[in-house]
């Protein structure tokens, strides 16, 4: 509807159109920094969104008690610290004082039970419910005091305050909003929530009255979704987005010549890996999948399809994941893989299919690549790349474990609470199978099981660690997947803005957001 | 005249309800869970289950059905899977920046093509019918996402005349219009060539030379007049194909138009905003077609309507 009125403007401009090739287009006046992103937003509710890209957004203007720092660490942001009771069952939170919400609410501990009690509340249906369903009830101790009582123990809790959905939400806008929340956020961060147009732009501005003093930097922030790669790349040239995430890896090398930008990367907590059915032939034998590992050089894998913006796994997860064990890579040995599969009884090896989790072009290229690689010790594979409809209803709906089609499957993740449990339980626990979560290699084994429920229900470091060592050692020696890369994350940043980083979980560090004239 | 309009306006109705039955099928058969697609990646069967409710996907297929025929008669379409909004207020969001596009696009194409073509006819096999129709061939050739990379390339990033995306200004919408609209052009020019090739060889055409009328008077108020028929049909069905919104060009430059929120829309099973934007697509080519019966009648009284 507003564009409705563009037209008689328009009409007076038809003259104008003919001698376009000499207007200029004026620079745009700098104050907002201008953030290009590869997706659009689904909602400014963190509670309600899937997609860690709305969340990232969302922390222009929501905070959450606790929160993670440029290295993943757990920090105190709306809270002063915490304490546990000796049961695991009761956490005490101290909150910070002197904070307002945009709507002038000071934040109190009423706001944190109106918060927790909207995300614990069936009722609401909000997609990040089953983050917070261990919560039996959030307690007022006193104005800035708040006491979570859990329903069984759970060490990684502070982790859940920490995710970048757990934020505070006015209990005045939750009252006065109700569903519509989504469209009216109104929390403690460094920028307001002014306009968004859903494909167009989100627009957000300096809060006044925020509890940092000095912060935040600039007068605003408008938030792009550009979906196109060579639109964003366009548009970093032309100065009409300061930064942009993410690149594909086939425009570094051009925007690396460009002066004003600067080309960033570094370690991410996303992986890929090809999950093997271990409940169907051949892959029942631990030799071939022992032999597929062998059979593909994961060096050659990051160079032909990552750009060289990856690295071969090293372990069952990240490298930057706490808990992280250092386990290869899996050497690249063809002879062995060969000699594997005679063992195991396919001296010419055998055909399958191998599907892909995701069709888009950086997919293509390694599900190619690792074709060409298995046909080289005589697996021979169909590939399929599935479109989101056809992955929900083939790979992560298939109702019995026994019949499931799925053979092959080159997939990744990225935990999103950056926490080792939510790397390794839906991936590798026995009860992980689909439809429930995604151990699409059916994979099942009761040392693991056993110490995966251990490491969550300890609280002490030294015995989560070892819980997490024997799971990964285990893991790798029965090897359900091909373990292949971990991505690196990729991103431009104009010269002129400072102070904003992409953390390996994809999510925004820009506290220190600098736009220089 | 007006009882023939009551009577195309009336015929409306059950197309579009035979509409709504397919797509409501066709949507139906997609295959993919939209609850599974919405709950997100990571979400427990619990979430996926509460997401499904709220969805009103535990419903029987005839139940959701009437659901859909009755919402849709009261013009209410539900709301979006996706991003639980209203669809009436997604799609109106979207069409209006398809609208002008496609506005403007057709404009311009109409403009040039109708020239180009005339030109070539009047000069047929001569130069200036050659250079026309170079141009028109490599119009209809060249792919509109790389003549939008290649404009963007040109005008926004080495010479910094035009914004390369955003659908603010007036100078948004040159960059696209050109993109989308070269096709159109090129179709218009060969279309409107033809057409006028074959009334050039008419009798009265022959005749209004014969009679002593200048040849601007003849080409234009003679020829032109009957060559317009199949190039405003086709002008129609271009028009109608644009405000689809167009995917590729939508992409390239940015623009919040429909034919992306369609495309987001089926890879999210985002039932409700399908069906919606189907049938406004559709009522879309059906006023146009409309339009274009009722322009036959200006251009060439002699078409009755009854």
């Amino acid at each position: 509807m507003v564009k409705s009125e563009l037209m008689p403007k328009k009409l007076r401009f038809t003259a104008a159109r003919i001698a376009i090739s000499f207007a200029l287009v004026s620079p745009a006046v700098a104050k907002d920094v201008v953030m290009a992103v590869d997706s659009t937003f689904t909602t400014m509710d963190p509670y309600d969104a899937n997609d860690t890209l709305s969340q990232a957004v969302a922390k222009s203007f929501y905070e959450g008690l606790f929160g993670f720092d440029k290295d993943m660490n757990v920090i105190n942001v709306l809270s002063e610290g915490y304490d546990v009771s000796a049961d695991g069952l009761v956490y005490t939170v101290k909150l910070r004082m002197g904070v307002k919400f945009h709507d002038g609410t000071d934040f109190k501990a009423d706001a944190v039970k109106a918060s927790l009690d909207r995300a614990t509340n069936p009722e609401n249906k909000l997609r990040r419910y089953a983050l917070f369903s261990n919560i039996d009830q959030t307690g007022v101790v006193d104005d800035y005091t708040v006491r979570f009582t859990l329903k069984k123990p759970f060490s990684a809790f502070i982790n859940v305050l920490a995710h970048p959905a757990a934020v505070m939400i006015s209990p005045v806008a939750i009252a006065k909003y109700g569903k519509d929340l989504r469209d009216h956020p109104v929390g403690t961060g460094p920028f307001k929530f002014i306009e968004w147009r859903q494909t167009d732009y989100l627009k957000v501005e300096k809060f006044g009255g925020y509890w940092k003093p000095g912060y935040p930097k600039v007068d605003g922030i408008v938030w792009k979704p550009v979906v196109d790669n060579n639109t964003r790349t366009a548009i970093l040239q032309t100065g009409e987005a300061h930064f942009a995430f993410r690149m594909p890896p086939e425009q570094i090398a051009l925007l690396k010549t460009k002066p004003g930008l600067e080309v960033i990367t570094g370690p991410s907590l996303s992986q890929r890996y090809l999950s093997m059915n271990v409940r169907q032939k051949p892959f029942d034998n631990p030799k071939v999948r022992a032999a597929v590992n062998y059979a593909i050089n994961k060096e050659a894998l990051a160079k032909v399809a990552f750009a060289g913006y990856a690295v071969p796994s090293d372990g069952v997860i990240p490298a930057k994941m706490e808990f992280f064990q250092k386990m290869g890579p899996w050497p690249y040995d063809v002879a062995k893989a060969k000699q594997l599969l005679a063992e195991a009884g396919y001296p010419n090896g055998f055909e399958t299919e191998l599907w892909s989790a995701y069709n888009h072009s950086t997919a293509q290229k390694a599900i190619q690549f690792l074709q060409q690689q298995l046909n080289q010790v005589g697996i021979k594979v169909k590939l399929t790349a599935l479109e989101a409809g056809q992955r929900v209803e083939k790979v992560e709906s298939a109702p019995n474990p026994d019949t499931a089609p799925v053979r092959m499957y080159y997939t990744g993740w990225s935990s999103s609470t950056g926490e080792a449990d939510w790397a390794i339980r839906p991936l590798l626990a026995g009860d992980s199978a689909p439809p429930k979560l995604f151990n699409t290699a059916y994979y099942r084994n009761e040392n693991v099981d056993r110490a995966i429920a251990g490491a969550l229900n300890t609280r002490d470091p030294a015995e989560k660690a070892r819980y997490y060592k024997e799971v990964q050692e285990q893991v790798w020696k029965d090897a359900p997947w091909a373990f292949l890369v971990t991505e690196n994350l990729l991103y431009v940043r104009n010269r002129k803005l400072s102070g904003v980083s992409v953390m390996p979980d994809g999510n925004f560090h820009f506290e220190e957001m600098e736009l220089k004239e | 005249m007006l009882r023939y309009l009551i009577k195309r306006l009336l015929g409306l109705a059950p197309t579009l309800i035979i509409v709504a039955v397919l797509v409501f099928l066709c949507v139906h058969l997609l295959p993919g869970d939209p609850a599974r697609l919405a709950a997100g990646p990571d979400a427990p069967p619990e979430t996926v289950e509460l997401v499904r409710k709220d969805l009103g996907l535990d419903r029987s297929i005839p139940e959701q059905f009437l659901r859909f025929i009755s919402g849709a008669v009261r013009g209410d379409f539900g709301k979006s899977i996706r991003t639980r909004r209203l669809v009436s207020a997604e799609i109106a969001e979207r069409f209006w920046p398809t609208f002008w596009l496609t506005f403007w696009s057709m404009a311009w194409s109409v403009t040039v093509g109708l020239a180009i073509g005339t030109v070539a006819a009047v000069w047929r096999n001569r130069w200036p019918d050659r250079i026309g129709m170079v141009f028109a061939i490599s119009g209809i050739s060249f792919p509109a996402f790389a003549l939008g990379m290649v404009l963007m390339e040109i005008f926004a990033v080495q010479l910094g005349w035009l914004p390369a995306l955003g659908a603010e200004s007036w100078k948004h919408y040159i960059l696209p219009s050109l993109t989308l609209g070269a096709a159109v052009a090129a179709i218009m020019a060969r279309f409107t060539r033809s057409s006028f090739v074959e009334i050039l060889q008419e009798d009265y055409v022959r005749t209004a030379r014969a009679k002593g009328l200048s040849e601007p008077v003849v080409v234009i108020k003679h020829a032109l007049r009957n060559a317009l028929i199949p190039v405003v049909t086709m002008m129609g069905l271009q028009f109608g194909f644009l405000l689809g919104g167009s995917i590729v060009v939508e992409k390239v430059f940015n623009w919040p138009g429909m034919g992306r929120l369609l495309v987001d829309a089926v890879e999210m099973r985002d039932y409700p905003v399908i069906q919606a934007s189907v049938l406004l697509f559709s009522l879309e080519f059906i006023v146009i077609n409309l339009i274009v019966d009722l322009l036959y009648g200006f251009i060439n009284p002699t078409i009755r309507y009854k």
